[in-house]
C-alpha cells in the first residue's frame, strides 16, 4: 500500500508535464503540507528540545549521567525569536530585522576566517611551476615497468607538457578572475583581451557543470522509473496478481 | 508541423520528447547489464581512504541528503555503509542541511540492517555501532560549532541504547573518548547541498575529509580535491558505480598485473567480491547511458535542424 | 567570564540553577517578562533609533567571530587551567563562548524557521475562512500537515521510553510507526524525489530547443558539455580507450588521446581552473558582502 501510494503521488506530480491540473495541485499541496509538518516535528525533536529547552530548564539525573542545571538566560531567546514575527506588522516590521540582523551578523563575522580557510590552500594549489625542469622528454614518459626509485624520479620532474598544462591552468584562473573583477568598462586592450579569453574559458567550466547537471537530473528520473516499473509493478503488482 | 526539414527537426512536440525520455529511462531497467567502466581517480582515492581506516575507527558522518536526491545519494550512502561495516567502523551521524535528513539516514540504515538480517549477517547496531545525533539548523554555524567545540556542540543530544530510554550520545561506544573533531580519523560528508563547502571551510586541515556528492556538485568538488582540501570524493551516479566496482575488485588487487582496476598512485587495496556489492549504481548506470545518449542525439538534432533551416533560408 | 556562557555548570550559581528548582523557574519567568517588556518597549522606539538598534545587534553578533579569529588562541589549554593574563582571559572566554554562540544561532534560526510555517498557516487559513476557490487545496495542505505533526510526535513519544531502539525494527511497530512511515517514507520522500526529477524533462526540452552553436562561446560550451557527457558513459569511454590503446601500441603520446585521458585533461586543466576562478570571484564578493552586512552598510541591516 505504501509503495502504491508513492507511485500514485509520483504520477500525480508528473501530470504537470502534460498541463497544470487538479490532480497535480492536490499532490502538490499534500507534499507541501507533509514537508511543513515534518519541519514542525523536527524543529522540536531534533533541535529546540536539546539545544534550547534542556539547556534552559536543565535535565534530571539518568543512567550514567548526572543532572544538569538550567540556565534561565536562554529564556531571552523567546522575545528575540518573537521579534521575527513582527515581519507581518505593517507598523513595526523593522523589529523583525533585529533577529535577522543577528543571524546576518553571525554569518558575516565568519567570512574573514572562511575566506582564508577555503581559498588559502586553493591559491597555494594554483601556484604551479610553469617552467620545465627537464628536457629529456617533452611528454611524461611511460611509467610501466619502472622501479619505485625510477618512478619517483619521473614524478619529481616537470616535463614540458606538464609545464604547458600548468601555464594553461594558471592562465585560466587569472583570466576568469579578471573577467569577474573587471566587469565594469575597461579601456586597457590587454585587460579586454584577457577578459574575452576568460569568457571563453569560463564556458568550459559551464559546459562541465551542464554535463554533471544532466547526469544528476537523469539519475533522479531513472530512480523514479525504477520505483514505478521495477519496485512497484514488477516486484509488487505482478507477483500479487500471479499469486506468487 | 509545417516548414522545411530543418524546421521540423527543431520542433518536435514536447509530449513526444517527454515520452522518448520516459522510454529511454524505463526500458533498459528491465534488462540489467554490466557495462565496462574505469573508476575515476577521485573515487579510487575515496575508496582507498575508507579501506585504510583501521578496524574499529570512529568516523564522523554528516548526512545531508533526503528523498529529493535518493537516486544518487542513497546509493552512495548504502555503499559507504557496506564498506564501513566491513571496516567495523563506529559512525557518528548528524545533519545540518535539512530537518528530514536524520530520519532519512536512520531509515536507510534500518533498511540495510533488515537486508543483513535476512541474509543472516550481523547487523550494524544503533548505539553500539552508530549514533544519530540529529539535526542542527544553520549549517554554517553548526559545522563551526562542531569544529571548535565538538563536546559542547553534541552535548545534550540523545540517542537510543538497546532496552533503555534515550541517553546522552557521549555515553555510547561510538563517542567514547571523543572530545574534538581531530579525534575522528575521517569525516565523511554525504550531501546534496552546500554543506560540503562549509565542511571544507571549517574542518579541512583538522581531520581528513571525504565527500559523496550529487552529480551537479562534481565540478566544484573537483576543485577541493585538486587542492588536496579533501582526500577523495564519490560524485554522482558514476561515482556510485565506481564505488561498487571498487568494492568488488579492489585496486591493484590481487596484484597489479592481473588487477581489473589499476592505479599507479595507490598500492594494493583489497576488494571483497560479493553479489551484495551491486546496488543502485549497477542498477541505474546502464540506463544512464541511454538517457545521456538521448540528450546528445537531441542536441545534435536541434543543431542539424538549425543548419538545414539556415541553408534553406539562403537558397 | 559571563557564567551564562558556560555550557554545563556542575554547581549552582546565579546564572544556573538546579533542574526543576523553584529558584530556576522564578528567574526564568522574570527573565521572560523582562525580555517581553524590552520587546514591547521597542514598539515605542523613535524612528531615528531604529537603524542604530539593528546595527548594534548585527555588529555585536559579527564581532564575536571576528574576535575569535583574530585574538591570540590559547596554546595547549588544559581542563581547569586558569588564565595567566588579560589576553589569555579573553581568549579563554572566547573559546568557552563558542558553543553558546553557535547554540544561540541555531535556536534563533529554529524560531525563524517557524516563521515560514506561520506564514503558510496564515495564508491557507485565510483562504479557507474566506471560502476562496482553492480552499479545498488549503484544507488538503493543512490536513497533511496536521497528520504529519500528529504521527511525527506520536512516534517520537513512543521512542522516548525503553522500547526506543526496538522501534527501529519493523517487527515491533504499531499503528503510529506504520502511520509515520507511510507519510514520511511512503509519500513525502517519494514526492520529494518526483519533484526534483521533473527537471530532467525540462532540461532535455531546453537543451534540444536552445543549445545551438550560434557563437564561439556556445560552441565551446557545447563541446565541453558533450565531452563530459561522453566521459560519463563508461561503456563509450571503454570502447574508445581500447581502440586508442590498440592504435598506440604502447606509444605514450598517442595514449593521451584516450577519452578518459582527454576528459581528465580538460577537467584538470580548464574545468577546475575556471571554476576556481569563479569561486575566487564569488569568495571575494562574499567577503565584501560580509563586511558590508556586519558594518550595516548594506540595506538589510540598516533598519531604514
Amino acid at each position: 500500500m505504501r509503495i502504491t501510494a508513492g507511485v500514485i503521488a509520483t504520477i500525480g506530480l508528473y501530470s504537470v508535464l502534460w498541463k497544470e491540473n487538479k490532480f497535480y495541485r492536490f499532490f502538490e499541496h499534500v507534499f507541501l503540507g507533509l514537508a511543513a509538518g515534518w519541519t514542525m516535528v523536527a524543529l522540536w525533536t531534533e533541535t529546540l528540545k536539546a539545544n534550547w529547552w534542556d539547556k534552559m530548564v536543565g535535565t534530571p539525573a539518568e543512567t550514567g549521567a548526572a543532572a544538569t542545571n538550567g540556565m534561565f538566560a536562554y529564556a531571552l531567546l523567546i522575545p528575540f525569536g518573537l521579534m521575527g514575527y513582527f515581519v507581518f506588522s505593517k507598523k513595526h516590521n523593522w523589529i523583525s530585522r533585529i533577529p535577522i540582523g543577528i543571524i546576518l551578523g553571525l554569518w558575516s563575522g565568519q567570512q574573514v576566517q572562511v575566506w582564508w580557510n577555503t581559498y588559502g590552500p586553493q591559491i597555494d594549489a594554483t601556484l604551479k611551476p610553469i617552467l620545465p625542469t627537464t628536457w629529456d622528454s617533452l611528454i611524461v614518459p611511460s611509467t610501466n615497468g619502472l622501479t619505485p626509485e625510477q618512478l619517483s624520479q619521473v614524478q619529481s620532474q616537470i616535463y614540458f607538457s606538464q609545464a604547458v598544462n600548468n601555464f594553461l591552468f594558471t592562465l585560466t584562473v587569472v583570466s576568469v578572475l579578471s573577467y569577474f573583477l573587471f566587469s565594469f568598462e575597461v579601456k586597457s586592450k590587454a585587460v579586454k583581451g584577457i577578459n574575452t579569453m576568460g569568457r571563453y574559458l569560463l564556458m568550459i567550466g559551464f559546459g562541465a557543470i551542464f554535463g554533471s547537471t544532466v547526469m544528476m537530473r537523469f539519475t533522479l528520473l531513472i530512480d523514479r522509473m525504477h520505483f514505478i516499473w521495477i519496485e512497484w509493478l514488477r516486484d509488487g503488482v505482478f507477483p500479487m496478481i500471479s499469486g506468487r | 508541423m509545417k516548414g522545411n526539414l530543418g524546421e521540423k527537426l527543431q520542433s518536435l512536440p514536447k509530449p513526444i520528447l517527454y515520452l522518448i525520455l520516459i522510454l529511454a529511462t524505463s526500458i533498459p531497467l528491465f534488462f540489467p547489464t554490466e557495462v565496462p567502466n574505469e573508476p575515476v581517480e577521485s573515487t579510487k582515492d575515496f575508496y582507498a581512504t575508507l579501506m585504510a581506516l583501521p578496524e574499529g575507527s570512529k568516523v564522523l558522518l554528516m548526512s545531508d541528503w533526503t528523498g529529493s536526491t535518493r537516486g544518487e545519494s542513497k546509493g552512495a550512502f548504502r555503499s559507504i555503509f557496506k564498506i564501513l561495516i566491513r571496516r567495523k567502523a563506529k559512525v557518528a551521524i548528524y545533519s545540518a542541511a535539512d530537518p528530514q535528513a536524520p530520519r532519512v539516514a536512520q531509515d536507510a540504515i534500518n533498511e540495510l540492517n533488515m537486508e543483513r538480517k535476512r541474509k543472516n549477517l550481523p547487523t550494524f547496531d544503533r548505539w553500539n555501532d552508530w549514533v544519530n545525533i540529529g539535526y542542527f539548523p544553520n549549517a554554517e554555524a553548526a559545522i563551526n560549532g562542531i569544529a571548535n567545540d565538538l563536546k559542547g556542540a553534541f552535548g545534550g543530544r540523545k540517542d537510543f541504547p538497546p532496552n533503555s530510554p534515550p541517553r546522552d550520545v557521549f555515553q555510547s561506544p561510538v563517542l567514547q573518548g571523543v572530545t574534538k573533531v581531530e579525534d575522528f580519523p575521517l569525516m565523511l560528508v554525504i550531501t546534496a547541498s552546500k554543506t560540503s563547502n562549509f565542511a571544507v571551510e571549517r574542518v579541512s586541515g583538522r581531520t581528513p575529509l571525504a565527500f559523496a556528492v550529487t552529480g551537479v556538485m562534481v565540478p566544484e568538488t573537483q576543485v577541493f580535491y585538486q587542492s588536496k582540501q579533501i582526500v577523495g570524493y564519490c560524485g554522482g551516479l558514476k561515482g556510485v558505480y565506481d564505488l561498487e566496482q571498487l568494492m568488488e575488485s579492489g585496486v591493484n588487487f590481487p596484484d597489479k598485473a592481473t588487477a581489473k582496476i589499476k592505479s599507479d598512485k595507490l598500492g594494493t587495496i583489497e576488494g571483497f567480491p560479493d553479489p551484495d556489492n551491486k546496488g543502485q549504481g549497477t542498477r541505474y548506470y546502464p540506463t544512464l547511458h541511454y538517457a545521456l545518449a538521448l540528450m546528445i542525439i537531441m542536441i545534435i538534432l536541434g543543431n542539424v535542424g538549425m543548419f538545414l533551416a539556415k541553408r534553406g533560408d539562403k537558397s | 567570564m559571563i557564567p551564562l556562557l558556560q555550557a554545563q555548570a556542575p554547581a549552582t550559581s546565579f546564572w544556573s540553577e538546579a533542574f526543576n528548582s523553584s529558584e530556576l523557574w522564578t528567574k526564568l519567568i522574570i527573565t521572560l517578562i523582562v525580555g517581553l517588556v524590552v520587546m514591547v518597549g521597542l514598539l515605542y522606539a523613535p524612528i531615528r533609533a531604529r537603524k542604530p538598534i539593528v546595527a548594534f545587534f548585527t555588529f555585536i553578533s559579527g564581532a564575536y567571530w571576528v574576535l575569535l579569529y583574530l585574538w591570540p588562541k590559547p596554546i595547549d589549554r588544559q581542563p581547569g587551567e586558569m588564565p595567566l593574563n588579560t589576553v589569555e582571559t579573553v581568549s579563554f572566554w572566547l573559546a568557552d563562548s563558542n558553543n553558546v554562540v553557535v547554540s544561540f544561532t541555531q535556536i534563533l534560526t529554529g524560531f525563524l524557521l517557524g516563521l515560514g510555517i506561520f506564514s503558510l498557516l496564515k495564508i491557507h487559513l485565510t483562504k479557507i475562512s474566506k471560502g476562496h476557490k482553492d480552499a479545498f487545496f488549503s484544507i488538503v495542505l493543512l490536513a497533511s500537515m496536521g497528520l504529519m505533526i500528529w504521527f511525527g510526535y506520536a512516534d517520537w513519544f513512543d521512542r522516548l521510553g525503553e522500547r526506543g531502539a526496538m522501534l527501529d525494527n519493523r517487527d515491533n511497530w504499531g499503528f503510529t510507526q506504520y502511520g509515520r512511515d507511510f507519510l514520511f517514507e511512503g509519500l513525502l520522500q517519494q514526492m520529494d524525489a518526483a519533484m526534483f526529477s521533473v527537471i530532467a524533462f525540462y532540461i532535455l526540452s531546453a537543451a534540444y530547443r536552445a543549445f545551438r552553436v550560434r557563437s564561439v562561446e556556445a560552441t565551446i560550451l557545447l563541446s565541453a558539455a558533450l565531452l563530459v557527457l561522453l566521459s560519463l558513459m563508461g561503456a563509450v569511454s571503454f570502447v574508445w580507450d581500447e581502440n586508442v590503446k590498440a592504435i598506440a601500441n604502447g606509444n605514450p603520446f598517442i595514449l593521451n588521446f584516450q577519452l578518459t585521458e582527454v576528459a581528465q585533461w580538460i577537467r584538470n586543466t580548464f574545468q577546475t581552473s575556471s571554476i576556481r576562478g569563479i569561486q575566487f570571484g564569488v569568495g571575494l564578493g562574499a567577503l565584501a558582502m560580509g563586511l558590508r552586512l556586519w558594518l550595516s552598510l548594506e540595506k538589510p541591516g540598516s533598519g531604514s
